[in-house]
């Protein structure tokens, strides 16, 4: 291992300290030597493509994996510390923020900040509520969150369930938070307040040690870069000394030239149009007005927006799975896709989706990888009849086979639980599942959310396979650089309306983040008026 | 076309780097444990009735008597199965079991129907009843508990009408027709050994066949193993009916389901959806599946064996009763689940399925030939069920 930097930030003792971790499960070493310190007042951010090491790291730092289970020792505040579960890890002051956030939707902002810990009165015997309401309150506006304590968690967006989440690790006197991927469901302006409030804590003595795939942010508001690859700790970095081409290459291992090999194809006819299409949720609501575009055959066609601007709910209607037609025309390959197609209709017809959540919408978690990736196309290798007939398995198998070595997916064999794959691996599988149906037009919703560098790019390369191929892509995103790299031309969604159209040569940043905001701005003026 | 091209143009994968999440392999190490369990227990029932009878339980009659009790529990086990799967329940099964077959006999011995024409009256409505359920569970989005509680209530109120809370025989005056044969037909010894021998046959045929063909090293000896394991069992079965007068024709037909049932959930686009829904309904929408066509279908054949588990039981006891049928929707839920079947859906298979209905079966017959009283049998498959859920549960988590 390679120390780059210096004895610790700010030459203090480290609050947190691993040393040599090891950390073995029957069959795999998922932690092969990890040296690492947090130094108080520190923004430590982690990198590591998925698999490195990072998930286990924060799990044996936290009392997930008990003392006893790994080799090597963790120090707070210089003493070695054996926890025996995390009630002992929050003890000694460290809180993990993890990506599925551990809230109760029915329950209040405060209920779920004291959950456990509820301040009580008449002896112990009744929970006192005041307190619970007062003291949320004061902790809120302490750390400037502005978020409604008797607020119910379901009503709230991720974003502020995430400042909850944060609140309530703070109610415990914690001085080592982590957070493991804390912005990958959120927007932009959602991230800024988040960061804003890292370096409030930060400026208030508590260590943070932040996991993102994002190097934006990690270069925004780390202070070191420790890089894990492969279950070892491989290099620490201070971040204002170091750029994002060399983190990468830490990373993968390699040199990185070109993040968005976006290579054009041939264009061809229209494969997919859109007219006027208006369309309300079951609750009648209108949530999407006039939106007309078109894909043509070979290209790649961004949709970028706020979040909550109808992007996925355009995807989703489109593909038959939400909402209701109630003027407009959509047209697939020539001939029209009329209101109400489901959307087993929709993959015959050669439209196919890929869901930004992939757990949900993607997946049967519980199954093999074979099971899945044929299952959208399991007609055309029966014998007899699509659904009764009898499943050919050796065509099956083969045909699986092409595509789970062309996708490079990382598995010991097909027959392994998609469930337990990295999330690059599991959206390799949703794309491959796609992909076998041989669709004219793919829709992918945020197609590289939550995996990593690496698998980034083997998408990337993918669609530019499919785009060589004549299909049509409609690719949403809500990562800035991967639209303008990924589109041919985008198309902006703001309140659910088209809040404009760009050509790949004429977008810029700031345009299209006007013309996502634009629509915003209007209605707030509006609203100041009245 | 799509695939082959994109296998062309990246380069192949590099087999080396492999990401395992650990948890996986402690998991199927709990399932193997589990897999164990019921078939200890089975022994264990079978040792301990066979010691308390002092050998009656394991004389060639009760034994055959034993066999059809199994087929007939099994049979409605297996519609539970395709049931489950997608993440559903049919608890209106018993009472379906007892309206059916009490249809079918009022219709004999009232309206002078001939047996087969009756039965296909039954059968009809069986699958007309079923569909219509499925209907309503898929359209109106009424949860299937709800559905076939009211069907468990208002089918048996329909059998007590129908019977007019009265003993209803299969067959006018003494006689046998195949409705009463269903039960009582046995297969002469040399053509259950015939019967034997043209299913190993197959079988080994079949194993040897895939053993050629198979790409996985060891794939194939295990399938030939298994092929030689039923066949053995096979044998062993008919040998012992045959000390009884012949293999008995309920087991035939447990045969011809339990292939058809196993054929449809490994063998078809249909029992792959059944998983796939029962597994994460809204990515099988997503993934194009046609969701509520399969689901409808489910239910379709759950109402087809009903009535067939409602002819078997009722010919079994020899006419419509105000009782038959009762708990036998909980004894298939038992069975289901006993075998490895999830209440949640996407879990389960043929082979558990037919494990779970051999414990009930088991069980029940034994207490039935210690005499124990109907009390203590209620309580007895009462704990087996807790027990077995139990088990699963607590070795799952390991």
């Amino acid at each position: 291992m390679v120390q780059a930097s210096d004895a610790p930030a700010r030459g203090a003792r480290p609050v947190l300290e691993a040393l040599n971790l090891v950390k073995r499960f029957p069959g795999v070493v998922a932690l092969k030597g990890v040296s690492f310190d947090l130094a108080p007042g520190e923004v430590h951010a982690l990198c590591g493509e998925n698999g490195a090491g990072k998930s286990t790291l924060i799990k044996t730092l936290s009392g997930v994996h008990p003392a006893g289970s790994y080799e090597g020792q963790i120090l707070v505040d210089g003493q070695v510390v054996n926890f025996a579960s995390t009630k002992d890890a929050q003890r000694a002051g460290i809180a993990v923020i993890y990506q599925e956030l551990a809230l109760v939707p029915e329950m209040t902002v405060a209920e779920n900040i004291f959950l456990g810990s509820e301040p009580r009165r008449l002896g112990g015997l009744a929970i006192d509520w005041e307190r619970v309401y007062s003291q949320s309150q004061v902790l809120l506006e302490q750390f400037k969150l502005s978020i409604d304590p008797t607020a119910k968690v379901q009503y709230l967006g991720i974003g502020h369930r995430q400042l909850v989440e944060i609140a309530k690790a703070l109610s415990k006197k914690t001085k080592v938070l982590i957070l493991d991927e804390p912005t990958a469901a959120l927007t932009e302006q959602e991230v800024a307040v988040l960061l804003g409030i890292i370096r409030d804590l930060r400026s208030r003595g508590i260590s943070l040690i932040y996991i993102s795939h994002k190097l934006d942010e990690v270069f925004a508001i780390a202070d070191r870069i420790t890089v894990l690859r492969d279950g070892q700790s491989i290099v620490t970095l201070d971040a204002k000394k170091t750029n994002q081409n060399e983190v990468i290459k830490h990373m993968v291992g390699r040199e990185i030239t070109d993040l968005f090999p976006r290579r054009q194809g041939t264009l061809g006819d229209d494969r997919l149009v859109v007219k006027g299409l208006t369309v309300k949720d079951a609750d009648g609501q209108e949530i999407l007005s006039d939106i007309s575009f078109h894909v043509r055959s070979g290209e790649v066609l961004g949709i970028g927006g706020l979040m909550g601007a109808g992007r996925t709910e355009l995807l989703m209607h489109l593909f038959g799975a939400l909402g209701k037609r109630v003027a407009g025309e959509v047209i697939l390959d020539g001939k029209p896709l009329r209101a109400g197609t489901k959307p087993s209709e929709s993959v015959r017809r050669g439209l196919v989706l890929v869901s930004e959540d992939r757990k949900r919408y993607g997946l049967v978690l519980d199954q093999s990888i074979g099971f899945n990736l044929s299952l959208s196309s399991l007609g055309p290798v029966s014998r007899g009849h699509r659904v009764m007939g009898m499943i050919d398995a050796r065509h099956e198998t083969r045909r699986n086979r092409e595509l789970f070595d062309s996708l490079r997916v990382k598995a010991p064999t097909m027959e392994t639980r998609v469930g337990t794959l990295s999330g690059g691996n599991q959206q390799k599988i949703v794309l491959g599942k796609a992909l076998m149906t041989g669709p004219k037009v793919v829709f992918l919703d945020e197609p590289t959310r939550g995996i990593d560098v690496g698998a980034k790019l083997e998408v990337y390369e993918l669609i530019n396979r499919l785009t060589a191929e004549g299909m049509a892509v409609v690719l949403v995103s809500s990562e800035m650089p991967e639209l303008m790299g990924m589109s041919d031309r985008i198309l902006i969604l703001a309140e659910g309306r088209v809040g404009g159209e760009f050509e790949k040569s004429e977008a810029t940043q700031e345009k299209l983040l006007a013309a996502a905001m634009g629509r915003a701005k209007v209605r707030a003026g509006e609203a100041a008026e009245h | 076309m799509t695939t082959t091209s994109i296998g062309q143009t990246l380069p192949p994968q590099n087999p080396g780097a492999v990401a395992v999440d650990p948890s996986a392999i402690k998991v199927s190490r709990g399932q193997a444990i589990s897999a164990m369990v019921m078939p200890i227990a089975l022994l264990l029932i079978v040792g301990f009735f066979a010691v308390a009878s002092s050998g009656n339980y394991l004389s060639a009659q009760n034994l055959s008597q034993l066999a059809i009790e199994l087929s007939i529990t099994a049979v409605l086990a297996l519609g539970m199965l395709l049931v489950i799967l997608p993440g559903h329940i049919d608890l209106s099964a018993g009472s379906g079991v007892g309206l059916i077959g009490g249809i079918a006999a009022v219709l004999i011995t009232s309206h002078g129907w001939p047996a087969w024409a009756a039965m296909a009256a039954g059968t009809a409505a069986g699958l007309l009843i079923w569909w219509g359920m499925g209907m309503i569970i898929i359209k109106e989005r009424v949860p299937a508990f709800i559905i076939t509680l009211s069907g468990l209530l208002i089918f048996r109120g329909l059998h007590l009408l129908v019977i007019k809370n009265s003993t209803v025989p299969i067959v006018p005056g003494g006689q046998s027709n195949i409705y009463s044969l269903l039960t009582t037909y046995r297969l002469s010894p040399m053509v259950g050994l015939i019967l034997t021998a043209v299913i190993g046959v197959i079988l080994i045929t079949v194993a040897i066949a895939q053993r050629r063909s198979s790409g996985t090293p060891g794939h194939g000896e295990t399938m030939l193993m298994r092929a030689i394991v039923i066949s053995q069992c096979v044998l062993l079965l008919v040998l012992i009916c045959n000390g009884n007068g012949g293999l008995p024709l309920p087991v035939v037909i447990l045969g011809t389901v339990t292939v058809a049932t196993w054929f449809l959930t490994r063998h078809t686009p249909f029992g792959r959806y059944l998983y796939a829904i029962g597994g994460n309904e809204e990515a099988a929408i997503v993934s194009g599946l046609p969701v509520h066509a399969i689901t409808v279908g489910a239910f379709a054949i759950m109402g087809l064996l009903t009535a067939l588990t409602g002819f078997l039981q009722t010919a079994y006891t020899g006419s419509s009763t105000t009782t038959i049928g009762n708990l036998m929707e909980l004894d298939a839920v038992a069975a289901c689940v006993i075998g490895g079947t999830s209440l949640r859906g996407g879990r389960g298979t043929v082979g558990g399925v037919l494990l779970g209905s051999l414990i009930i079966a088991a069980l029940l017959n034994g207490m039935g030939l210690l005499g124990v009283s109907p009390e203590k049998k209620l309580i007895a498959r009462g704990t087996v069920l807790a027990l077995a859920v139990w088990a699963d549960v607590r070795l799952r988590k390991q």
